[in-house]
């Protein structure tokens, strides 16, 4: 079978292929797409996406060695995301489908992280626990099953990804500043600052605006002392702040895997590629004789390999859709099962 | 609550109180404008507005530009932090939402694009005084 996936929820355009369960494309519009095709893009308009997706559809198929009349099943993100974006890859998808005579899955984006695990040769085992980090969300999941995903807890406020963006920005660093933390860190010493841990009502809930704000404090109150940041100290920042950061995840992340009785865990999203997220939970993992599972790199950050997985993975266990489907901003209320619910 | 509003708020209780009370007066159709530096409690007082209305999952919408709420009133809650230029604005759908005189819209970082705002409407402007005190400036507009 022959898995076409879209992808267009945000800033991203992907395309991915599977074939007879082998992923053969995974392109994303940052990395893949150049001005050859149409020029200067705004980063962020529906418009781009609509400019990319058929380019980058054909340079797909191309790699896959598939011309697309072999294509079996079209998936697309349906949301959550932003509606304009959303509407591109999806109703693209529906007509291709269509016109193809193919079913069509369309695909929550947040599930598509939560099974991403599942694109690697080692994959989860259920009942495991997911802990989904990236620009817009920060959760921390128990998946039961492929239909029964229990949600444990969630940032109350601002999600880890912004949060790694916030500080960088304070440091000088432009947009996206992820990565520029990372690297910032390395060079600087973790222990230098003690930057506060949220304590929240609901146990395995996240906060990380006062510690975004507690970073903030700190680098107005160097200012004010000695003018500006100087290297070393946005080192020692990166580092204390990753650290908090890297903390509040693990403990929250122990907590549960005191409490259910899971087979592994899987770190998935745009965060999860920080590299010493990545040690970390799987140093507690190995510490609780689970089975650790982070995706690679390019399925982290928002990629249509993962849509592609899901989808014919719902397609597998009989679901079907109509052409009906439409985009949605935000999560569906009651997507996941609550934890007072499921105990 | 009368406009314009001044106070300082010392604490976060006393901010919510501030939200409750204008969270009285707002009414389908209104668009509340934020500014204020990063962590001077922009999202924090969309939040203790929502509260009012039933909402309780208020979060930071700087990823996703723009977050939708449905409880007693519908919200659209925006943030242009991320946004480069107002073209990305209408890319998005801004002016839609906008037009929806169903919903309450509220926007933080308003400021980065002062242009493309509706006359009528609350401006709320938050200056960070120490810690825990913030100077609250409310406007009708």
């Amino acid at each position: 079978m022959n898995v076409l996936g879209i992808e267009s929820s945000c800033d991203e355009t992907s395309i991915a292929v599977i074939s007879n369960g082998e992923l053969k494309a995974n392109l994303i519009s940052s990395q893949d797409f150049h001005a050859e095709y149409g020029g200067v893009i705004p980063e962020l308009s529906s418009r781009a996406h609509l400019q990319i997706i058929l380019p980058l559809l054909k340079k797909a198929l191309k790699e896959s060695g598939i011309s697309l009349n072999q294509i079996d099943l079209v998936t697309a993100t349906a949301g959550p995301g932003l509606i304009g974006a959303l509407l591109v890859g999806l109703s693209f998808a529906k007509g291709l489908a269509y016109s193809l005579n193919v079913p069509f899955v369309p695909v929550n984006h947040i599930e598509g992280h939560i099974f991403s695990g599942f694109l690697m040769k080692e994959k989860p085992e259920f009942p495991y626990l997911c802990l989904v980090v990236s620009g817009g969300h920060t959760l921390l999941l128990l998946v039961k099953n492929d239909s029964e995903i229990i949600k444990l807890g969630s940032t109350i406020d601002d999600a880890v990804g912004e949060a790694f963006d916030k500080v960088a920005k304070m440091l000088g660093f432009e947009y996206p500043g992820g990565p520029l933390i990372q690297r910032y860190a390395e060079k600087g010493n973790p222990d230098s600052i003690k930057f506060p841990i949220a304590k929240l009502k609901n146990k395995y809930d996240f906060s990380f605006s006062g510690l975004k704000t507690a970073v903030l404090r700190y680098v107005e109150s160097v200012k004010k002392e000695t003018g500006e940041l100087n290297e070393e100290t946005k080192c020692n920042i990166a580092a204390s702040f990753q650290k908090a950061i890297i903390e509040a995840l693990l403990i929250k992340t122990k907590l549960a895997l005191v409490e259910f009785d899971v087979k592994s865990i899987s770190l998935v999203g745009g965060v999860a590629a920080n590299k010493p997220l990545r040690e970390s939970i799987t140093q507690l993992g190995n510490a609780f004789d689970k089975k650790v599972v982070i995706p690679d790199l390019s399925y982290c950050g928002d990629n249509a390999a993962m849509i592609a997985y899901r989808g014919m993975r719902l397609h597998q266990l009989g679901y079907k859709f109509s052409f009906d489907v439409t985009a949605y901003a935000r999560m569906p209320e009651r997507f996941f099962k609550s934890y007072e619910n499921s105990l | 609550m009368e406009f314009p509003l001044k106070e300082i708020s010392g604490s976060k209780e006393n901010t919510k109180k501030i939200a409750d009370e204008f969270a009285k007066l707002l009414k389908p159709g209104d668009v509340v404008c934020l500014n204020g530096d990063l962590g001077s409690g922009k999202t924090f007082f969309v939040k203790a507005v929502c509260v009012n209305f039933g909402i309780n999952e208020v979060n930071s919408p700087t990823f996703a530009i723009v977050n939708e709420y449905f409880g007693k009133k519908k919200i659209y809650h925006f943030d242009f932090y991320r946004l480069k230029n107002e073209e990305e604005l209408m890319e998005i759908g801004f002016y839609e939402y906008l037009n929806d005189t169903e919903a309450i819209t509220f926007i933080e970082w308003s400021d980065k694009f002062p242009d493309i705002l509706p006359q009528h409407r609350f401006d709320v402007n938050i200056k960070t005084k120490n810690e825990n005190s913030r100077e609250i400036e409310i406007i009708r507009l």
